[in-house]
């Protein structure tokens, strides 16, 4: 068709597209505000999940069996409620977040970040709950960390979030492999644990066999392990909370990641780091593949069962001699959609989580930490030797030394995946100094943070 | 002749090895699913032990059979009311040209090479405050109107080639437009309709951009758009991916073996004429 | 004779009218639904991208901004650059290796072996892209297949994690693609082959021409539109990747294998920044077209 027979034509059917668009006009979005209702009140008495047959929607983390145990305990006790339970690994459950509460709400889901979605007015505000159920009598740093005020910060105003228990993190270590090289007793020093990384390599071991893959950058364990090791964890607190003027790039963790660097130089990592995702850690830490591995507390019943006997946790050791130590640990979180059909059912199965005996047992045997409650709750009895009874052990210190964190992956909700991760990636691949590091994630954090 | 005997084994040799590295993924794929479930086994290494029962643990896990109803009834209600519209505005655009008709099919034309990216971002919203998001529906309604530029442009292709005299004997004896339509031109166009149902076919089951954005529950996607449900469930386990994803793969495959002869055609022209 | 000419010519006119009217009523339930699912959200779109959204409260106008961010942003401007050296895997190589191939087989393209490749080199066009992004991750970890095979052959220095190294990932994607394509490009040469006359080359082989000869002088021209076709459906094939990356990468590591279609669902559903998304979406669409339109000029012989 010649270009002028297909001018008259061309211009109709420009003309048509034309008409279609008039039922665009109006700018998009709408000024409907926080959502109505979500206020916090206290109900009048406690909420229950009620005695009719109900089905609670519930969208949880692959790979960890922790909540499907205790919801079929739940189900056990309560016979009415039912679960239909959907799962997403990390990242895609991170980056569906604001998605599915919006638009297709869970009554309870798995949320690593929530300050922009309490921001957002997609979550449901809890202190009612909180009240009611008697949850601000437990100590308050349980829940401080899940508190959001209207600016987005943490620390404080309204509860936004409850968790399963509260994880404790280290290094686990393969006791037949550490005998190899020395391995006795936890390194005292930071030096200490140089030494022992540089052994377990001279012996032609994977020293440290961390995850850096599949759109999660996990070498932000040992980063803010170290972060801890040379500085203060209150300032790294500020920084996840949003505190106005907090800044990562500070000299303690610039060291921290110049030790990291170090680290990776030297070889202390596997080859693949950046194709390795936390399945493949787990399956070769399991595989006795590699010596040690920073992680959480939420493998010590999977550690227990699957290398009974063969694996042992430590905390990060201190960069000088005798230094108070620091770990994240950190209420694995859960949150409740605004638009929830069964809120309250949910908010009653996050208390008896907290409360009731046969779930704590699961929540140490299986998950492996120390369930939220009041201080002095039933506490079931833990072997000796076991990793479990490491890792809680390890909360004791934690809590003298005053050195719990939050992650450092947690500050914003896309810092992980659109910061952290590719800044990690491209220094375990030589592409990034430590410095430019810092800069760019602490740049991108401001840029969230505004936005 | 020497020279022909050599090309033709050169080309035998070519063609084989072609053929060994297109199916080289699907054996390995299915290799690996023999291994015991949440192993991570290294190449193309046959298990000692094949576990044949991950083959059943996928299905169950996957949700098969709800998952395959739920695949076709998506197709049951994309492709026959697609080619019914596409034949219907061919039918206009190629055969009875009525004023403007450039114009309309023009319109059409512009949307051939359209990436669905280019419109997922509203669709999204629409097919929300349409109340339809997480249902079928969210799925089939866009794909039929993303299917029309493609089935129009085929329909229409096939349309311009019946001759003008066909309608004109048949309007002489008295029939109206709809009866001409029905009754003459579309048993006429048995193989263009035949062909671009096998491409409306394939190319709904193998949606997974729309299944995924718009609809959470698994159980009511297409295919693909399960598999990737099924990657984010059970992802950490590479045997039972493994043996999920063939699972998965299986009813295109099984259609695709036996209606192979006419796939093939389909495919071939429907790139030439898209 | 007048009146009835003039009868007939009245009976045309309202005949056309009629068909005009019907003519429309047959298109309108197509335009509908094309309008209603395509031509709207499009419009939406270029409207989405003047303005900043999150898609749940109220939108700010800020006019060119996302454009402006889209050309300044090394990030989102990365991701387009990478969609075009995708070209290079997705287009080119299975062009060039299916004329190769073709241009090999012709001489047996109706033996048995040849109807059996028919079949067997369609299964990647058959099944989901997503299963091809399943199957290829596994194939090409540090464990897989791929570095089996380079470590028999003595390569070993050559194994990694394809997918996982930084240098390597964006190639690797691209060979998913190839893979999927080679065979469908392949079918399509070997099909526009048969149709060139065979006098052609007979009268080639007379004059003394050899293989590379017949191939550029007779080969290539006779098979323009095929090539065109084959180029145009490759290239959107590249630019609009989706499955491919979203299942195998999901993008990483670090940024080496966003492309845009995946950066546009980040963009509009999990960062929620539904405007820049939009501007995104637009000059994707922009850019397809930019990329068809001349190839299809040049390699379509005007028959339609």
């Amino acid at each position: 068709m010649s270009l002028r027979k297909a001018r008259r034509p061309l211009l109709t059917a420009i003309a048509i597209a034309g008409l279609v668009a008039g039922a665009a006009c109006s700018a998009p979005g709408s000024d409907s505000g926080t959502a109505p209702g979500n206020t916090g009140a206290a109900p009048a008495t406690a909420p229950t999940c009620g005695a009719q047959p109900i089905t609670m929607k519930a969208y949880f983390e692959t790979g960890f069996p922790l909540p499907k145990r205790l919801t079929d305990e739940f189900t056990k006790q309560f016979p009415n409620v039912k679960w239909d339970i959907r799962e997403d690994q990390f990242a895609v459950i991170t980056q569906n977040a604001p998605r599915v509460l919006a638009d297709d709400p869970p009554d309870l889901m798995r949320l690593p970040q929530v300050s922009e979605l309490a921001k957002d007015g997609l979550l449901k505000n809890l202190d009612g709950y909180a009240q009611a159920f008697g949850w601000t009598s437990w100590p308050a740093s349980q829940l401080q960390q899940m508190r959001v005020n209207a600016n987005g910060q943490r620390g404080d105003g309204p509860l936004y979030a409850m968790g399963l228990n509260f994880s404790m993190t280290g290094i686990f270590y393969n006791k037949k492999l550490a005998t190899r090289i020395g391995l006795t007793q936890p390194p005292a020093t930071l030096a200490e644990f140089d030494t022992l990384l540089k052994k377990a390599k001279d012996a032609g071991l994977v020293p440290v066999n961390q995850f850096n893959g599949g759109g999660t950058g996990g070498l932000a364990f040992p980063l803010q392990n170290l972060m801890s090791a040379y500085g203060e964890p209150g300032p790294i607190n500020d920084w996840i909370f949003q505190k106005p003027g907090a800044t990562i790039a500070t000299p303690a963790n610039l060291q921290a990641t110049q030790h990291l660097e170090r680290w990776v130089k030297a070889g202390y990592f596997a080859p693949d780091l950046n194709s390795l995702d936390y399945a493949t850690m787990m399956s070769r830490f399991i595989g006795g593949k590699s010596v040690f591995i920073f992680d959480g507390d939420w493998e010590s019943g999977n550690l227990d069962k699957q290398m009974a006997g063969n694996a042992g946790f430590f905390l990060m050791p201190p960069a000088q001699p005798g230094g108070k130590r620091a770990a994240m640990s950190a209420p694995l979180t859960y949150g409740i959609s605004t638009k929830a059909a069964n809120a309250d059912c949910a908010a009653f199965f996050l208390n008896w989580v907290a409360t009731n005996r046969q779930a704590r047992d699961i929540a140490v045997e299986v998950g492996g930490s120390h369930p939220m409650g009041p201080a002095g709750a039933y506490m079931p009895a833990v072997k000796q030797g076991t990793v479990t009874a490491g890792t809680l052990e390890a909360g004791a210190t934690i809590g003298k030394d005053n050195g719990a964190m939050d992650f450092i992956a947690n500050a914003t909700g896309a810092i992980y995946a659109k910061s952290w991760t590719p800044q990690l990636q491209k220094l375990a691949a030589g592409q990034q100094t430590p410095d430019a590091l810092l800069k760019t994630v602490q740049q991108d954090y401001e840029k969230q943070i505004k936005g | 002749m020497i020279a022909d005997r050599r090309e033709a084994l050169v080309g035998r040799v070519l063609l084989v090895v072609l053929m060994a590295v297109t199916v080289l993924p699907f054996v390995s794929l299915f290799v690996t699913a023999l291994h015991p479930s949440g192993t991570y086994p290294s190449g193309l290494a046959w298990p000692d032990h094949p576990q044949w029962s991950n083959f059943a643990d996928a299905f169950r896990a996957a949700n098969m059979g709800k998952l395959l109803l739920s695949s076709t009834l998506i197709v049951l209600g994309v492709v026959p009311a697609a080619l019914l519209l596409g034949t219907m505005a061919g039918f206009a655009f190629g055969h009875l040209r009525m004023p403007g008709h450039r114009a309309g099919f023009l319109l059409f034309v512009l949307g051939l090479t359209l990436p669905f990216e280019g419109i997922i971002t509203p669709l999204y919203y629409q097919v929300r405050d349409m109340g339809l998001l997480n249902t079928r529906w969210a799925i089939i309604l866009p794909l039929i109107g993303l299917f029309m530029p493609f089935s129009v442009l085929w329909m229409r292709a096939h349309f311009v080639t019946m001759p003008d005299d066909l309608s004109e004997a048949a309007r002489i004896d008295g029939a109206r437009t709809w009866q001409l339509f029905w009754r003459v031109h579309v048993p006429l166009a048995r193989p263009a309709i035949s062909s671009l149902a096998i491409l409306l076919f394939l190319w709904t089951w193998n949606q997974f951009l729309l299944a995924i954005v718009l609809v959470d529950d698994s159980t009511k996607r297409t295919m693909a758009g399960a598999l990737g449900a099924f990657q984010g469930q059970w992802g950490t386990d590479i045997p039972l991916l493994c043996a999920g994803a063939l699972l998965i793969l299986t009813p295109t495959l099984a259609v695709f073996v036996v209606f192979q002869r006419r796939f093939v055609a389909a495919l071939l022209q429907g790139s030439i004429k898209g | 004779m007048e009146p009835t000419t003039i009868g007939r010519r009245r009976v045309r006119g309202a005949r056309r009218r009629r068909a005009a009217w019907l003519g429309w009523l047959f298109a309108a339930p197509a335009l509908l639904m094309y309008a209603t699912f395509v031509l709207r959200p499009l419009l939406l779109t270029v409207q989405y991208s003047f303005y900043d959204w999150n898609g749940v409260t109220a939108s700010t106008w800020v006019g060119l901004d996302n454009y402006r961010q889209l050309l300044t942003d090394p990030d989102l401007f990365a991701s387009i650059v990478h969609a075009f050296e995708l070209i290079v895997f997705f287009s080119l190589l299975p062009v060039v290796l299916g004329l190769v191939i073709a241009a090999t087989i012709r001489g047996i393209a109706t033996s048995r072996l040849a109807l059996v490749a028919r079949t067997v080199l369609f299964l990647p066009q058959v099944i989901p892209l997503v299963a091809a992004g399943i199957m290829w991750s596994w194939l090409l970890s540090s464990t897989g297949l791929a570095n089996e095979l380079f470590s028999a052959v003595g390569l070993d220095s050559v194994t990694r994690a394809w997918l996982g190294d930084f240098d390597t990932a964006l190639p690797a994607v691209g060979v998913i693609g190839a893979w999927v394509l080679v065979g469908l490009c392949t079918l399509l040469l070997l099909a526009g082959m048969s149709k060139i006359d065979p006098a052609l080359y007979e009268a080639a082989r007379m004059d003394g021409a050899g293989a590379l000869r017949e191939f550029f002088a007779i080969t290539l021209p006779g098979l323009r539109q095929e090539i065109g076709v084959c180029v145009t459906v490759t290239v959107i094939a590249a630019l609009a990747s989706f499955d491919i990356v979203y299942i195998a990468t999901q993008g990483g590591p670090g940024n080496s294998t966003m492309v845009p279609g995946l950066e546009i669902y980040y963009l509009a559903f999990s960062e929620r920044e539904v405007g820049m998304a939009s501007a995104l979406a637009v000059a994707l669409v922009i850019l397809v077209l930019v990329c068809v339109l001349p190839i299809q000029r040049l390699t379509r012989d005007g028959s339609r």
